[in-house]
C-alpha cells in the first residue's frame, strides 16, 4: 500500500456526505471572511477594556484571566447525587444490557414554581430510585443553594419494575402557566401534571400519563417538547433507542443493533401530537406514522428541533446510534388537518451517515442568521469518527437547504465518547461557545475494546443483534476517564478548547448538561449528570464576561413557554439570533430564558420577536431610551410587550 | 486451470526460485494442454486491459470497471490487471458516491479465489479490495474490512511469500492501535519483507517503503529510538527514498508524531495501485 495515486487524484474518493464540495469550498473561504470582518468589529467584554481600540495591554506581572473560568459548587448547592443506570439483576446477559442502557443521568431546568429562579429535575434510573426535584432557594454565602422537594411534590417515582426513567422535560402542555413535568422512559411515558401550591403553599403535582394518552410503549431515551403545528399547544417528540421490546421482561436474546454502522432495528420516533380531549382538557395522541415518521427504524438517541429554514415552523434532527441520523423538514398542516414532516437528510446533509449520533444542539455559532446543528459522534484511540457541527449554508436559490459539516475546520471535532453538548455564551462576548460531556465507562485497568474486538466485532458469522454476542464486561474499562471539552468561540469561525484553564475537564461519564443562570448574575452556569458517578454543577466565575441580556418569553396565542419564538437583538450595527427550545442536547433541558452575550455593547436598540405562529413583534428605541435594559432579564409577554 | 498472463509488467512477487519454476512449469504444462484456450485468454486479457486502460484515462467508469474486470477474470493471477480493476472501481463509485461498485468488485474477487485457490495475487487483490472500501465506510465497518483485507494478504503468503506480502500486510497490520495487539505482528511480516528485499539485492527503489513502515511499527510502539535507528538503516541503503527522508528529518517528537498520525489516519484513503512497483499505466507511452 504505497501513498499517491493518479485514481485518487481523478475522484473523490470517499462516500461520506460531509466533504466539502467545491461549492463548499467557496461558501467556508466566504465565511472565514465574513468571520474575519466580523471579528475584527468584536467588542472586548467591558471589564476588560471599555472598546476595541482602547484595549488594554495585558498585565505582565499577573497573566489575564481565562476567558471563562467555572467554580465546582455542587455539594454546597445541595445538587450533588450519584446517578445509577438501571441494573438488570438475575437476569440473562445483564452486563451486556447495562452496557446498551447506560444513559439517563439527565437533568432538566426549570423554573416550576414561578419565583424567579431556575430549579433543577434530576433524574435517576435504577429500580425504586426516585429522583430529584430541588427548588433553587437562592443564593447564600455567593452559591445558589437547592432544596430537595421531590417527595412533597410527588414527582420521585417512575422506576418501577417494567420502565425505567431516562429523559425529563418540564413543560406547559395545558398552558395553565405552570411547567408540567414529563419523564422519558423505557416503558410508557410519564406526565405530572402541576397543580399549584396547595393551601400550605407546598406545590403539588399529580399523575395524568394515563389520563392525557400517553400510553405507548416506547424505549425512550431522548424527548423535545415543540410546537410542530403552531397550534399554541406543545406537543412531544421521542427518540427511541430500542425497538418498542420490553428490555425487563425479553422474550428474545436478539435486541441489540443488528448493524454497527447502518442499523435499521431501532426504535426511531414517537410523535405525540397535542390535541383537545373530549372533556376539554389536553392530551396527545400518536401521530407518528400520519406525521410520515414511521418510516425511521434507526436507534434513535437524541433529538432537537429548531427552524432551520427560517420559514417560521420547527424542523427536527434525530441523531442515530449506530448510523443514520435524519434530518425532519416541517412541512406544516395539510388540508387533512396532519401536520407532517419530510425526510430531508440525503438532499440537505449530502448522504447518510455511518456514525454514532449521541447529541444533537442547535445555536447559530457564525451569527450569518441560520441555525447550526452540533452533534457529538464517538471519537477514540480506536474509533475516529469526528463530531458534526453542520453549518447551515441557508436555503438556496434552488430552493434547497442544505448543510457543511465544519466540525474540523472549526476545532470542533473530537469530544471522546461524546453525550451531551451545548450551545452558550458563556463569557458574554457576543458568540456562542460549547460544553459537551463525555466518557462511557470509567472502571478498572481492563480495557474492554480488544475483548469486544476478538469475541463481537471480527468473529466470522456474529449476530451483532444478539446479546450473547457480547462479553461481559466486569469492572473493565471502556473509552472512560475522558476529559470534558469546552470550546470557546473566538469568533473568527474557530473554537478554542480550554476546559482545563476554565476548571470543567472533570474525568467523570458524563451524560445530560443544564444550562441556566442559576445564580441570576447574568453569567450562564451548568450541572453536569455523570454516570454512577457524582454529578457537578459549575458556577460561572468568569471575571471578565461582557454585558447580557436575559428574556422571559411568555406566550399567549403562542403556547405559553414560547418554545419556538425566535429573538432577534440588534445593537451597534449587529445581530444576535436566539430561540427557545424544549430539551435540546443529550439527556438535558436548559433554561427557558433566552441569554445573550452582548461583549462591549451596552446599549440595545432592537428586539424583534418572531412568536410560533406568526406573529412577530418589534421592541424599538423611543425618545432616546433603548428598548431594554441590559445587565438585566426581562420579561416579554406576547401582544402585551415589556412586563417590568 | 491456472492461466498466467505472460507479459514483462507482471513481475508477481515470487521470491523463491523453486515458486518460480514451479509457476513455470505449471505455465508450461497447461499450455501443452491447453494452447488454443491459454493462448486465446491472454491475448483476450491483454486486450480487454488495454480497452479498460483507455477507459479509464478518459473516466469513462462503467466502460472502465466492465472491461477490467473481464480482463482481470481472463487473467486471475495478473496482479498488474487486477489492480487497475481495482482502480476503476474506486473511480466508478467516488464519481457515483455508491457503495456498489465496491461491493462488485469484493464480490468479483471473493469468487475468484474460490474458482482459482492457487492465485497468489488473486488473492491480493482481494485484500486490496478490502482496503479500497474501507475510506467509504463506517467505522465498525472498516475495522471488519480491515480484518478481512489481513485474512486475504495471510493466504496469498500461504501460497506465495512474497515482498508484496509481506510489505501489505505489515504495513496493514499497523493502522490497528496498539491496544489490539496486531502492531508486533506487524513489525514481524515488515522485516520479512526487509529480509526478502535484502536477499534479491536487486535495490528496487520501493523496497525502501518497508524500512520506513519497520520503523512505524516501533513508533507505534513508542520506541522511538528504534524506530528512528531503522530510518537511518534505510536510508543507508535508499538515500533518496522520500519516506525514509521525511521520518529521518522530523527530529521534533510532535511533529513525527504529527506526520505519523496523518500517515496513519483510517480516514484517508491508503493508495493501491501499486504504480511504484509496477509503473504508471496511466501515463503517455514514451515517443519513440
Amino acid at each position: 500500500m504505497i501513498q499517491g495515486s493518479e485514481i485518487e487524484a481523478m475522484t473523490q474518493p470517499t462516500l461520506e456526505p460531509k466533504r466539502a464540495s467545491s461549492g463548499a469550498v467557496a461558501l467556508t473561504t466566504s465565511l472565514l471572511v465574513f468571520a474575519v470582518a466580523v471579528a475584527q468589529a468584536r467588542p472586548e467584554p467591558p471589564q476588560a477594556s471599555p472598546s476595541p481600540q482602547a484595549a488594554a495591554p495585558a498585565s505582565k506581572a499577573a497573566p489575564a484571566p481565562p476567558a471563562i473560568r467555572f467554580q465546582e459548587v455542587a455539594e454546597r448547592a445541595g445538587v450533588r447525587f450519584v446517578q445509577t443506570p438501571r441494573r438488570f439483576r438475575d437476569r440473562h446477559k445483564a452486563q451486556v444490557l447495562e452496557m446498551f442502557t447506560d444513559g439517563g443521568a439527565s437533568v432538566a431546568v426549570g423554573d416550576y414554581d414561578g419565583d424567579g429562579r431556575d430549579d433543577l429535575f434530576i433524574v435517576d434510573s435504577d429500580e425504586g430510585k426516585l429522583h430529584h426535584l430541588m427548588h433553587n432557594d437562592g443564593v447564600r454565602d455567593g452559591v445558589p443553594v437547592f432544596s430537595e422537594v421531590t417527595a412533597s411534590a410527588g414527582v420521585g417515582g417512575g422506576n418501577d419494575a417494567h420502565s425505567i426513567v431516562a429523559d425529563a422535560l418540564w413543560l406547559d402542555y395545558d398552558n395553565d402557566g405552570r411547567l408540567d413535568l414529563y419523564l422519558g422512559r423505557f416503558g410508557t411515558p410519564v406526565l405530572f401534571r402541576n397543580l399549584g401550591p396547595d393551601a400550605k403553599g407546598v406545590w403539588r403535582f399529580e399523575e395524568v400519563s394515563q389520563r392525557v394518552g400517553l400510553t405507548v410503549f416506547g424505549n425512550t431515551i431522548g424527548s423535545i417538547a415543540f410546537d410542530a403545528d403552531n397550534d399554541g399547544f406543545l406537543d412531544l417528540m421521542l427518540a427511541n433507542y430500542f425497538q418498542p421490546v420490553n428490555l425487563l421482561d425479553l422474550k428474545t436474546t436478539k435486541v441489540l443493533p443488528n448493524n454497527l454502522d447502518y442499523a435499521t432495528n431501532g426504535g426511531g420516533v414517537t410523535f405525540y401530537r397535542n390535541v383537545k380531549l373530549p372533556d376539554g382538557s389536553r392530551g396527545f395522541v400518536d401521530e407518528t406514522k400520519r406525521a410520515g415518521l414511521s418510516a425511521h427504524t434507526g436507534w434513535s438517541l437524541d433529538i432537537g428541533h429548531a427552524d432551520l429554514d427560517n420559514d417560521g415552523d420547527q424542523d427536527v434532527y434525530v441523531a442515530g446510534d449506530y448510523g443514520t441520523d435524519r434530518l425532519f423538514l416541517n412541512q406544516g398542516v395539510d388540508a387533512s388537518g396532519r401536520v407532517w414532516f419530510k425526510d430531508a437528510t440525503e438532499d440537505a446533509m449530502g448522504g447518510l451517515d455511518t456514525r454514532k449520533g449521541m447529541n444533537v444542539d442547535m445555536g447559530d455559532y457564525d451569527r450569518d442568521g441560520w441555525l447550526d446543528i452540533y452533534v457529538t459522534n464517538i471519537t477514540d484511540e480506536y474509533m475516529k469518527e469526528c463530531n458534526f457541527l453542520w453549518h447551515n449554508n441557508g436555503v438556496g436559490k434552488d430552493g434547497r437547504l442544505t448543510f457543511t459539516n465544519l466540525s474540523k475546520e472549526t476545532g470542533t471535532c473530537n469530544t471522546g465518547w461524546g453525550w451531551a453538548a451545548k450551545f452558550a455564551d458563556f463569557d458574554n462576548d457576543g458568540w456562542e461557545d460549547l460544553f459537551a460531556v463525555d466518557g462511557l465507562r470509567s472502571g478498572g485497568k481492563g480495557n474492554y475494546i480488544p475483548l469486544l474486538l476478538e469475541n463481537t466485532i471480527i468473529k466470522p458469522g456474529v449476530d451483532f443483534s444478539d446479546l450473547d454476542s457480547y462479553p461481559d464486561i466486569g469492572d473493565m474499562t471502556w473509552s472512560g476517564y475522558q476529559k470534558k471539552r469546552l470550546f470557546r468561540n473566538l469568533g473568527d469561525g474557530t473554537f478554542k478548547e480550554m476546559a482545563e484553564a476554565a476548571g470543567v475537564a472533570n474525568l467523570s461519564d458524563g451524560r445530560g448538561v443544564g444550562v441556566g443562570d442559576f445564580n441570576n448574575d447574568g453569567r450562564l452556569d451548568f450541572y453536569e449528570g455523570n454516570a454512577r458517578q457524582f454529578s457537578q454543577l459549575y458556577l460561572n466565575a468568569s471575571e471578565t464576561a461582557g454585558h447580557w441580556l436575559e428574556l422571559r418569553l411568555q406566550g399567549t396565542k403562542a403556547n405559553r413557554n414560547a418554545i419556538g419564538a425566535r429573538v432577534y437583538v440588534r445593537a451597534g450595527g449587529e445581530t444576535w439570533l436566539r430561540e427557545i427550545n424544549g430539551g435540546n442536547a443529550y439527556s438535558s433541558q436548559s433554561t427557558f430564558r433566552l441569554h445573550f452575550g452582548l461583549g462591549a455593547i451596552d446599549r440595545i436598540e432592537e428586539v424583534e420577536i418572531r412568536w410560533p405562529g406568526g406573529s412577530t413583534e418589534i421592541l424599538k428605541a423611543r425618545d432616546g431610551k433603548p428598548p431594554l435594559p441590559i445587565d438585566a432579564m426581562s420579561t416579554i409577554v406576547e401582544g402585551k410587550g415589556v412586563q417590568r | 486451470m491456472r492461466i498466467m498472463l505472460n507479459t514483462s509488467k507482471v513481475s508477481t512477487p515470487s521470491t523463491t526460485a523453486g515458486s518460480r519454476s514451479g509457476r513455470i512449469l505449471a505455465l508450461a504444462l497447461s499450455v501443452v494442454m491447453s494452447v488454443p484456450s491459454l493462448a486465446s485468454a491472454a491475448a483476450d486479457a491483454q486486450a480487454l486491459h488495454k480497452q479498460g486502460l483507455a477507459a479509464l484515462a478518459a473516466r469513462d467508469w462503467k466502460v472502465a470497471v466492465d472491461t477490467l474486470e473481464a480482463a482481470t477474470a481472463a487473467a486471475p493471477d495478473d496482479i498488474v490487471i487486477g489492480t487497475d480493476y481495482r482502480q476503476a472501481v474506486i473511480g466508478a463509485a467516488a464519481a457515483a458516491k455508491v457503495l456498489d461498485p465496491y461491493n462488485r468488485c469484493v464480490a468479483f474477487f471473493e469468487k475468484l479465489v474460490v474458482d482459482h485457490p492457487q492465485s497468489a495475487n488473486a488473492f491480493l487483490n482481494l485484500g486490496f479490495a478490502n482496503v479500497d472500501k474501507i475510506p467509504a465506510e463506517g467505522a465498525i465497518t472498516q475495522v471488519l474490512l480491515a480484518n478481512r483485507a489481513l485474512t486475504q494478504f495471510g493466504k496469498a503468503l500461504e501460497l506465495e511469500p512474497s515482498w508484496l506480502g509481506y510489505y501489505s500486510r505489515g504495513h496493514a497490520y499497523l493502522f490497528w492501535p496498539p491496544i489490539f495487539g496486531r502492531v508486533e505482528a506487524g513489525i514481524a511480516d515488515l522485516e520479512q519483507a526487509v529480509a526478502i528485499s535484502k536477499k534479491k539485492g536487486d535495490r528496487q527503489a520501493y523496497y525502501a517503503r518497508a524500512w520506513a513502515a519497520l520503523g512505524d511499527g516501533f513508533w507505534r510502539l513508542e520506541n522511538i529510538d528504534r524506530a528512528r535507528e531503522i530510518w537511518k538503516q534505510g536510508l543507508s541503503a535508499y538515500p533518496d527514498d522520500p519516506e525514509l527522508k521525511a521520518r529521518a528529518g522530523r527530529a521534533e517528537r510532535a511533529e513525527l508524531d504529527a506526520y505519523l498520525q496523518a500517515h496513519y489516519d483510517t480516514t484517508v484513503r491508503v493508495a493501491t495501485s501499486l504504480n511504484e512497483i509496477f509503473g504508471d499505466r496511466l501515463a503517455p507511452a514514451p515517443s519513440k
